[in-house]
C-alpha cells in the first residue's frame, strides 16, 4: 500500500504561495484558517529557503495521541485524517503538532475556538466520498478518484512534492545527487540543473523520467 | 427526540406559558380590592408608582442584615435578564421563531461576565435558602424546584455554547420548555406579580398618607 | 573608401541608437568579470567559519534545538512563522504517557487509603460523647462561601477529569459520539465555571486567612499525628494544622490553577504554545493535587470526625467535639460564655417542638 508523504524541496520553493491559494480555492476553506503556510527562514539573507508546510501526515501523528476524544484516524494510504463530528475544538492537538498544522475558525457565537481543521492530503473525511457533506465539511477528496492534492499539482517549480513516500523521496534523492554538494551556491543552476548535469552524473531522470 | 422537541413540545409549552401568565393575572386583576371608603389623603396612583420603584432597595433598617441577599439577588437577575435577552444564539432563535425581528447581541467578554454573574448569584441565593435557618423553614418545594430548575437550565445552556453538538441543544431546549410549562405554576411568576403587588401595596397605603 | 553602410535616416538613427543604448545598459547591469570575483570574495568572508554547507545551518535552525527561530510567513496565525515546535512532543508525551497514569494512581491511591484507614480505625468519634451544648463556630457568609466554592470545585473537578482521562476509561464505556458530546459539555462547563472557582478562593482567603496563620504548637500538632492515631490529642486553636495545611494549599495551588486555567480560557492575549503547554501542565498537577485534598478534606468533614459536618452546615458544634479536637478555642468561648443549650440551639433553628412553651433564655444552663 502506499504511504501518502509530502516533501518540500527548500532548494526551488520560490515563496509564491501558489499551493496555500490552491488549497484555499479548493477546498473552501474560511477565513482565518490556513491549511498551508509558506515560511521563509533567513529572508533577505544568502541561504535564505522556503518552505511550503502543512499537516504532514505523520505515521506516529502526536495529533492523534494526545485528542481528548479520539477523533483522528489513520487511513490504509497513510493519511491522517480526522471526524468532525466528535472534535471538541480543545486545541490539544494544535499543541502537540511539530508543525501547527491544525487550525481553528473563530467559531460559533461567542468567539471561541470551533472544530479543529486541518489539511487532509485532498482525501476528504469520514463522511462518504465525495458527497455534498463531506465537500462541506472537509474539503474536496481528490484521492478518492486518483488525484493528488492540488498544491503539489499547481506548485509552479515542483517544489512541493506529494504522494507515496518512496516515490517522492526517490525524486528528491536524484535531485540531491546531481546536485551535488550545494556548497556555497545557490540559484537556477543548483535547483533545476545545468545542461548535461544529470548524465554526468549519471542519474538521467531515472526516478520521475523528465523532472 | 429532536423534531419533538422542536415542535410540539416547543408549541405546547409556549402555549401553557403564555395562556398560563395570562390566567395568573386575569385573575389577580378579576379578585380586585374591598371599596375603601376612607378620605383619600394622598393619590393612590403615586403612591403605586412610588412604591413600585422604591421596594428595588431594602429598608434601610433590614439593609445590613440581607447585603448578601441583595446583592446576590441583583446579581442573579441581572445576569439572567443579560443573558436571556443579549446573548447571541437568544438573539438569533427570537428572530427567528419568534419575534422576526432582532437587535444587536452582547459581545464575548460581556456574555461571560453576564454568566458568571448569574450563576454565582443563583448559586449563593439557593445555598443561602439552606443554610439560613430561617429561610429554610419556610422554603418548599416549590422554592427548590424552582431554583433548581433555572440552575439546570442555564446550565445546559451553557454546556452547548460550542453550538456543534445537537444532544447539547437539544437538552437545553427541553429544560426550557419544562421550566416554560412549570412557571405559571409556580413562585416564578413573581417576574410579572411583583408588579401588581407592589402597586396594589403602594395604593394602599398611598391614599392614606403613608410611604409604604 | 566604400560606404558599407547606406547613409541611414532618422528612423534607422533612432533604432540604432536605442539598440546601442540597450546594449550598454546590459554591460552596466552585468557584473564584469573582477565584479564576479569580488562578489563571490563578500560571500566567501561572510560565509566564512561556517561549514561548507549552509544548508546545514539552515536545518539546524528549523530543527530550533536551542531557540525558536521565527521565519518569515504571509499567514497570520500564533506561531505561523514556527516550521517546529520543539516543546510540542515533550508536552504531548507527558500527558498521556505521564500525567494521566499518575492522576489515576494518585486518586486512586488516596481513596484506597482513606477506606483502608476506615475499616480500621473507623473515624475518631467524640471521645465524650455528645454534651448537648453547642458552640457557635462558622457565621452564614462563612458556609456560604465554603459550599459555593465546594460545589463549583467538584463540578469542575468531574469535568476536568473526564477531559483528562476520558479516552482512556470512558470512550470504551460510552462509545466515541456520545463520549464527544459528553467532553463538549465537560469543556464548556469547566471553562464557565472556572472563573467562579478563582472568585470563591479569594472569597475565603479574605474570610479565614487570619485564622490560619502558624502558631505556637501547630508543628507539635504535626508530628504528633493530630489525634489521628493512637495518643493524647494535641491541643489546637481554632483551626489546627492540618487545616491550616489544606487551606493554604487551597488558596496557593488553588490560585496557580485558577490562573493557568484562565491563560488557557482565554487565548486571545498572544499566548504561544510553549506557554500554553507550560499552563497545562501546571493546571493539571495541581489540579490533581486539590483533588486528593479534597478527597481527604471530605473524608475528615463527614465519617472520619463525626461532629464535623454541622459546623458547616447549622454553624454549631457540640461542646465535647470542639474541646476534644480544638480545646484552645473551646476554652476561649467557654471562658466568654459563649456556649449555647440544647433549647437554645434549638430555638435559633426552630427546631422547637410545636405546643412546648419556650424556656427562658438563660446562658448555662443544661
Amino acid at each position: 500500500m502506499a504511504r501518502m508523504k509530502f516533501l518540500c524541496d527548500a532548494e526551488r520553493c520560490i515563496e509564491c504561495n501558489a499551493c496555500v491559494t490552491a488549497c484555499k480555492n479548493e477546498n473552501n476553506i474560511p477565513w482565518g484558517v490556513n491549511r498551508r503556510r509558506v515560511v521563509t527562514i533567513n529572508d533577505g539573507s544568502p541561504g535564505e529557503r522556503s518552505m511550503s508546510v502543512a499537516c504532514m501526515h505523520c505515521s506516529d501523528a502526536p495529533c492523534a495521541a494526545v485528542c481528548p476524544v479520539d477523533c483522528f484516524y489513520t487511513t490504509d494510504d497513510g493519511v491522517v485524517l480526522h471526524d468532525k463530528d466528535i472534535c471538541i475544538g480543545c486545541g490539544y492537538c494544535f499543541y502537540a503538532c511539530p508543525f501547527g498544522a491544525p487550525q481553528f475558525p473563530s467559531d460559533g457565537a461567542f468567539g471561541s475556538r470551533g472544530k479543529m481543521d486541518k489539511c487532509t492530503f485532498c482525501a476528504g473525511g469520514p463522511e462518504e466520498d465525495n458527497s455534498p457533506a463531506e465537500y462541506q465539511k472537509y474539503g474536496s477528496n481528490r484521492l478518492s478518484q486518483g488525484k493528488l492534492p492540488l498544491c503539489a499539482e499547481m506548485c509552479s517549480t515542483h517544489a512541493l512534492l506529494a504522494g507515496d513516500g518512496d516515490t517522492v523521496s526517490n525524486i528528491f534523492r536524484e535531485r540531491v545527487t546531481w546536485r551535488g554538494s550545494s556548497g556555497i551556491s545557490w540559484g537556477w543552476g543548483v535547483a533545476y540543473g545545468k545542461p548535461g548535469q544529470r548524465s554526468a552524473r549519471g542519474v538521467d531522470n531515472k526516478a520521475t523520467g523528465g523532472d | 427526540m429532536t423534531a419533538f422537541v422542536d415542535g410540539p413540545l416547543w408549541n405546547f409549552a409556549l402555549l401553557v406559558f403564555l395562556l398560563g401568565i395570562v390566567w395568573r393575572l386575569f385573575s389577580i386583576v378579576k379578585a380586585g380590592s374591598k371599596p375603601d371608603y376612607s378620605v383619600a389623603r394622598r393619590s393612590a396612583g403615586s403612591g403605586a408608582v412610588m412604591t413600585l420603584f422604591r421596594r428595588f432597595l431594602p429598608r434601610r433598617d433590614m439593609a445590613p442584615k440581607i447585603r448578601i441577599h441583595t446583592v446576590a439577588g441583583y446579581m442573579f437577575h441581572l445576569g439572567l435578564f443579560a443573558l436571556l435577552l443579549f446573548a447571541a444564539p437568544h438573539v438569533l432563535f427570537l428572530e427567528q421563531h419568534l419575534l422576526g425581528v432582532g437587535w444587536t447581541p452582547m459581545p464575548y467578554w460581556a456574555f461571560i461576565v453576564a454568566s458568571q454573574l448569574a450563576f454565582a448569584g443563583l448559586l449563593l441565593l439557593w445555598l443561602r435558602r439552606l443554610l439560613n435557618p430561617v429561610t429554610r423553614l419556610i422554603s418548599d418545594a416549590d422554592d427548590h424546584i424552582a431554583a433548581i430548575l433555572v440552575f439546570v437550565v442555564m446550565l445546559t445552556g451553557c454546556l452547548a455554547l460550542m453550538e456543534e453538538f445537537t444532544g447539547l441543544r437539544v437538552l437545553h431546549r427541553f429544560t426550557v420548555e419544562l421550566l416554560m410549562i412549570y412557571f405559571p405554576f409556580s413562585r416564578l411568576m413573581h417576574a410579572f406579580t411583583f408588579i401588581p403587588s407592589r402597586a396594589f401595596t403602594g395604593a394602599w397605603f398611598g391614599r392614606r398618607g403613608v410611604d409604604a | 573608401m566604400r560606404m558599407s553602410i547606406k547613409p541611414a535616416s532618422v528612423e534607422r538613427r533612432l533604432c540604432a541608437g536605442v539598440f546601442l543604448a540597450f546594449l550598454l545598459g546590459l554591460l552596466g547591469l552585468a557584473p564584469l568579470p573582477g565584479g564576479v570575483a569580488m562578489a563571490a570574495d563578500k560571500v566567501q568572508t561572510e560565509l566564512a567559519g561556517k561549514p561548507n554547507n549552509p544548508g546545514a545551518e539552515l536545518w539546524r535552525d528549523v530543527r530550533q534545538r536551542d531557540t525558536q527561530i521565527k521565519g518569515v510567513t504571509q499567514v497570520e496565525g500564533m506561531d505561523a512563522g514556527v516550521l517546529i515546535n520543539i516543546n510540542g512532543e515533550r508536552w504531548r508525551r507527558f500527558r498521556m504517557e505521564q500525567l494521566i497514569p499518575a492522576v489515576g494512581v494518585a486518586l486512586g491511591g488516596v481513596l484506597g487509603l482513606i477506606l483502608l484507614f476506615h475499616l480500621v480505625k473507623r473515624g475518631v468519634p467524640i471521645a465524650a460523647g455528645l454534651s448537648g451544648k453547642y458552640l457557635h463556630r462558622f457565621k452564614e457568609i462563612d458556609r456560604l462561601l465554603h459550599w459555593t466554592v465546594a460545589l463549583v470545585f467538584i463540578f469542575l473537578a468531574l469535568t476536568g477529569l473526564i477531559l483528562l482521562t476520558g479516552r482512556v476509561i470512558l470512550i470504551p464505556l460510552l462509545g466515541p459520539e456520545l463520549f464527544a458530546t459528553l467532553a463538549s459539555a465537560s469543556k464548556e462547563g469547566h471553562n464557565l465555571f472556572g472563573p467562579l472557582f478563582l472568585v470563591g478562593v479569594i472569597g475565603l482567603f479574605i474570610r479565614f486567612v487570619s485564622k490560619n496563620f502558624l502558631r505556637k504548637g501547630d508543628i507539635g500538632w504535626l508530628f504528633k499525628g493530630g489525634g489521628f492515631f493512637a495518643g493524647k490529642h494535641p491541643s489546637a486553636g481554632f483551626f489546627n494544622m492540618g487545616e491550616k495545611i489544606w487551606f493554604w494549599l487551597v488558596i496557593l495551588v488553588g490560585l496557580v490553577v485558577s490562573a493557568t486555567g484562565l491563560i488557557l480560557e482565554f487565548p486571545f492575549f498572544g499566548q504561544d504554545r510553549s506557554l500554553m503547554e507550560l499552563a497545562l501542565v501546571l493546571h493539571g498537577v495541581g489540579a490533581a493535587l486539590l483533588i486528593a485534598g479534597s478527597f481527604g478534606h471530605i473524608y475528615v468533614g463527614t465519617a472520619g470526625m463525626p461532629g464535623s459536618l454541622s459546623s458547616m452546615t447549622t454553624g454549631y458544634v457540640d461542646l465535647n467535639w470542639a474541646r476534644q479536637h480544638h480545646n484552645l478555642w473551646a476554652e476561649e468561648c467557654e471562658s466568654r460564655d459563649e456556649v449555647l443549650s440544647k433549647s437554645e440551639f434549638e430555638r435559633s433553628r426552630g427546631e422547637t417542638p410545636l405546643g412546648d412553651r419556650p424556656e427562658p433564655l438563660t446562658r448555662g444552663d443544661g
